[in-house]
């Protein structure tokens, strides 16, 4: 009996493969879990949970014009979880994304307002596109190099080189960038530098889908990818195979930041046709979220991105028509990540309880 | 390890059930009862059966209510609004959207208001017309507002709308208070005639605000013609701190008047601290600062927003570009700190606001200030270019400069003399 109480309630184990009807059925209770909760919430504030889905659904995806918007909130989720998760795959926690967007939305609109009238449109919006990914590169570059040199702390280093890069965009607002004087507002983009838009959204979201393709075969059929991959579980393995894990992740780096810069580009020449300091507006934290429920699957990015915007412009939805505070719906989608990501435990490990542990022991 | 799984799975079954029966039960009020989140909506369909007309309108923001501020300005006149209307028989529906930024979400508002079959849709920052602009072209059939920016005038669309108020006598008349406070203490012996000095905390060299601390400045020097007076840019519209700072590095400058053309109010409560004056804006201040504040000014868009929506719901056009000021009540004084206030202000008040609402009073009479030691002879009013210069109409005629005439929006962006800039980096 003394033995049995030093047991704790509940213990921890790691469990080893699960059938993957099984891991479905998790993931899908967790959802509905999360669903139920926010219908709470939902209740607490006033609005009958069932109208509330309906409208959020309907918000989102009832209307041609809506579903315009709905994926104009998720092209910049999309590719910039694309861009984020080769880092993630190396267990490089690049979290400097946001800046990266913003560095890539800088260089873009240096082209767009001072380019407009020397180059024909296709070719300018190739060059904004370019030096997006540029800028965006480099701007990733430099924490990759001082992690691959003197093995720097890239979790703060790539944070605060956010701030600094939206310093910047405020300075340009404020200062050679902006138009009627003491506004603060950078002018609108000439035509010639705005996406065209195809099926009534700019035309970034094919850019992102194609990038899809691209992430996918470059992670999983490249011998890059293969580095990224054994990098991601053991550094040591890597440099005993021979691989310059320094080179491969400023590589990497780079290639992140660039396609960050371009989704920079996208939103600033597609959506907002202007550049303003929140042009990333925390899609740099939001796509980590989006790559980590997607677990780096380039595809189910498209799904997991989509679900988020589907919510986001519900929520906008939802406050229209039921005067909800947004914010209600922030906290909704706060619970549904923290469900879907949360099940991910129940599915890797498993809690044995006290009495079911000795159950368990005797019969094996 | 099977067993486990399955209870877990049946507590997710069975927490699931729990929960949908607390759903079930609970949804029986409110289905009956939306109104308790939709009371806008409700409260106008009442007398819609006996009187008819009702107009939907959206109304996008880029704060909320609780500001106390700028957005709380704009929803003091939607209420005022409504209830004017109602007694004409014309039923608001409001959608309003709070905390819009100035980019394409903005846009993304603007359209699920046309599609949540708005008749009228209005604007209310300077920052939302470009966007705004985007989606109007695709709804002729839906006037859109844009509140105190310019590009009606010259965007070739029939539905969109620009207005403002003529916050510039207001600020004269809260100049004319500030002015009176100092020489009453020049009389009195506290001050040397050459030490009142108000300092103004301005957001940015933007020309509302130029507009604003100028016409401030000649009311108090109608009053104190020793005024003279420094201004420091914050370089935000609403930052509590930077505002509170710069208020108390006025005072510490010798100001003993405070004024602001900023969202907050750390400038009133800066200048209680310091033992100096202060007047406000957008809102009655004396609350927070009874020792200093004397006197507010705001808009009341009230008026304008009565005007817009009468105008829609009987189908006639309104005007493109409005703007009015104590004519039309659109620009109100908040009440007079009587116990602080210099003796007879109420009645100089009086006075000059008369004055200003006959038209017997220019605030930008050119007589009454100089730029380099000149008087002002030439200056235009718009911009038709597009380079972000003035370049057309000539704003100075009949021995004054005529802010708000060719547009809402204001234009003097001039720096006349006795006011000092101490920044002009913002």
């Amino acid at each position: 009996m003394n033995h049995e109480k030093k047991i704790p309630l509940i213990r921890l184990a790691k469990r080893d493969g699960m059938e993957s009807w099984k891991v479905w059925c998790i993931r899908c209770g967790s959802i509905l879990f999360a669903l139920l909760l926010g219908a709470l919430v939902m209740a607490l504030a006033g609005a009958n949970p069932v109208t509330a889905y309906g409208t959020m659904i309907s918000g989102a995806l009832g209307k041609k014009s809506a579903i315009r918007q709905t994926v104009k909130i998720a092209v910049p989720l999309l590719g910039c979880a694309l861009a984020i998760a080769p880092c993630f795959k190396m267990r490089f926690w690049n979290i400097g994304a946001e800046g990266q967007i913003t560095a890539g939305a800088i260089a873009a609109s240096y082209f767009a307002l001072f380019w407009a009238n020397r180059l024909p449109s296709p070719v300018l919006l190739l060059v904004m596109g370019l030096a997006g990914a540029a800028a965006g590169g480099l701007w990733a570059l430099i924490p990759a190099f001082f992690k691959a040199k003197w093995n720097t702390n890239e979790t703060l280093f790539t944070l605060m080189m956010n701030y600094i890069i939206i310093g910047v965009v405020r300075w340009l607002q404020g200062g050679p960038w902006e138009g009627r004087k003491g506004s603060q507002i950078i002018p609108q983009f000439d035509e010639a530098a705005c996406l065209p838009r195809v099926l009534g959204v700019h035309c970034g979201w094919i850019i992102v889908l194609v990038l899809v393709f691209f992430m996918h075969v470059y992670m999983n059929h490249t011998k890059h990818g293969y580095e990224i991959a054994v990098i991601g579980d053991s550094i040591n393995t890597a440099r005993y195979a021979g691989m310059n894990v320094g080179r491969v992740m400023m590589r990497t780096m780079f290639l992140s930041g660039a396609i960050s810069g371009i989704v920079g580009f996208i939103v600033a020449s597609g959506a907002n046709n202007t550049l303003y300091d929140g042009v990333a507006g925390g899609v740099g934290f939001t796509s980590i979220t989006v790559a980590w429920l997607s677990q780096l699957n380039a595809f189910a990015m498209v799904g997991i991105s989509g679900l988020l915007a589907v919510l986001s412009k519900g929520a906008e939805t939802l406050q229209t028509r039921m005067a909800v505070p947004t914010s209600i719906s922030d906290i909704i989608t706060g619970i549904l990540l923290f469900c879907m990501l949360g099940c991910e435990f129940f599915i890797n490990y498993k809690l044995i309880f006290r009495g079911a542990g000795r159950k368990e022991a005797r019969h094996e | 390890m099977k067993k486990f799984l399955a209870l877990l799975l049946s507590m997710i079954l069975a927490l699931s059930l729990a929960a949908c029966g607390g759903d079930s039960g609970q949804p029986d009020p409110t289905v009956d009862k939306p109104a308790g989140t939709q009371q806008p909506a409700d409260s106008g369909n009442e007398p819609a059966e006996s009187e008819g007309k009702t107009v939907k309108v959206g109304l996008i923001c880029i704060g909320d209510e609780n500001d106390q501020g700028y957005t709380y300005n704009f929803i003091r006149g939607k209420e005022a609004a409504t209830e004017a209307l109602a007694a004409k028989g014309i039923n608001v529906e409001w959608v309003t959207k709070w905390n819009i930024g100035e980019d394409s979400g903005c846009e993304d508002a603007n359209i699920e208001l046309a599609d949540e079959g708005c008749d009228l849709i209005i604007n209310n920052s300077f920052g939302f017309e470009p966007f705004m602009l985007k989606v109007a072209p695709d709804y002729p059939e839906i006037e859109f507002i844009a509140c105190t920016n310019q590009a009606s005038w010259g965007d070739n669309l029939d539905n969109t709308h620009n207005a403002f108020a003529n916050i510039y006598e207001g600020r004269y008349l809260a100049g004319v208070v500030a002015g009176m406070k100092l020489q009453q203490m020049i009389d009195e012996g506290t001050i040397s005639a050459d030490k009142a000095v108000i300092g103004y905390v301005g957001a940015f060299s933007f020309a509302e605000v130029i507009s604003g601390f100028t016409s401030y400045f000649l009311g108090a020097r109608s009053v104190c013609p020793s005024v003279t007076m420094k201004v420091q840019f914050v370089g935000s519209w609403s930052d509590a701190t930077e505002e509170a700072n710069a208020a108390s590095a006025l005072a510490d400058m010798g100001c003993v008047m405070i004024s602001q053309h900023s969202d907050n109010t750390t400038p009133a409560t800066t200048a209680q601290t310091k033992g100096v004056f202060h007047t406000g804006y957008n809102n009655d201040m004396i609350s927070v600062a009874p020792e200093a504040s004397l006197i507010g000014t705001r808009i009341n868009w009230a008026p304008y927003f009565e005007y817009a929506i009468e105008s829609v719901a009987n189908g006639e056009s309104f005007d493109q570009d409005w703007c009015h000021g104590m004519d039309m009540d659109a620009v109100v004084m908040t009440d007079l700190n009587e116990a602080i206030a210099a003796p007879g202000t109420a009645e100089k008040l009086a006075e000059v606001e008369e004055q200003i609402r006959s038209g017997k009073l220019q605030v930008f009479d050119t007589s009454t200030f100089t730029i380099e030691g000149k008087a002002l002879e030439s200056a235009f009013a718009l911009d038709t270019d597009g380079d972000f210069t003035p370049d057309s109409e000539e704003a100075v005629f009949d021995g004054a400069f005529h802010e708000s005439y060719f547009q809402s929006a204001p234009y003097f962006a001039l720096s006349i003399d006795g006011i000092e800039w101490l920044n002009s980096a913002f």
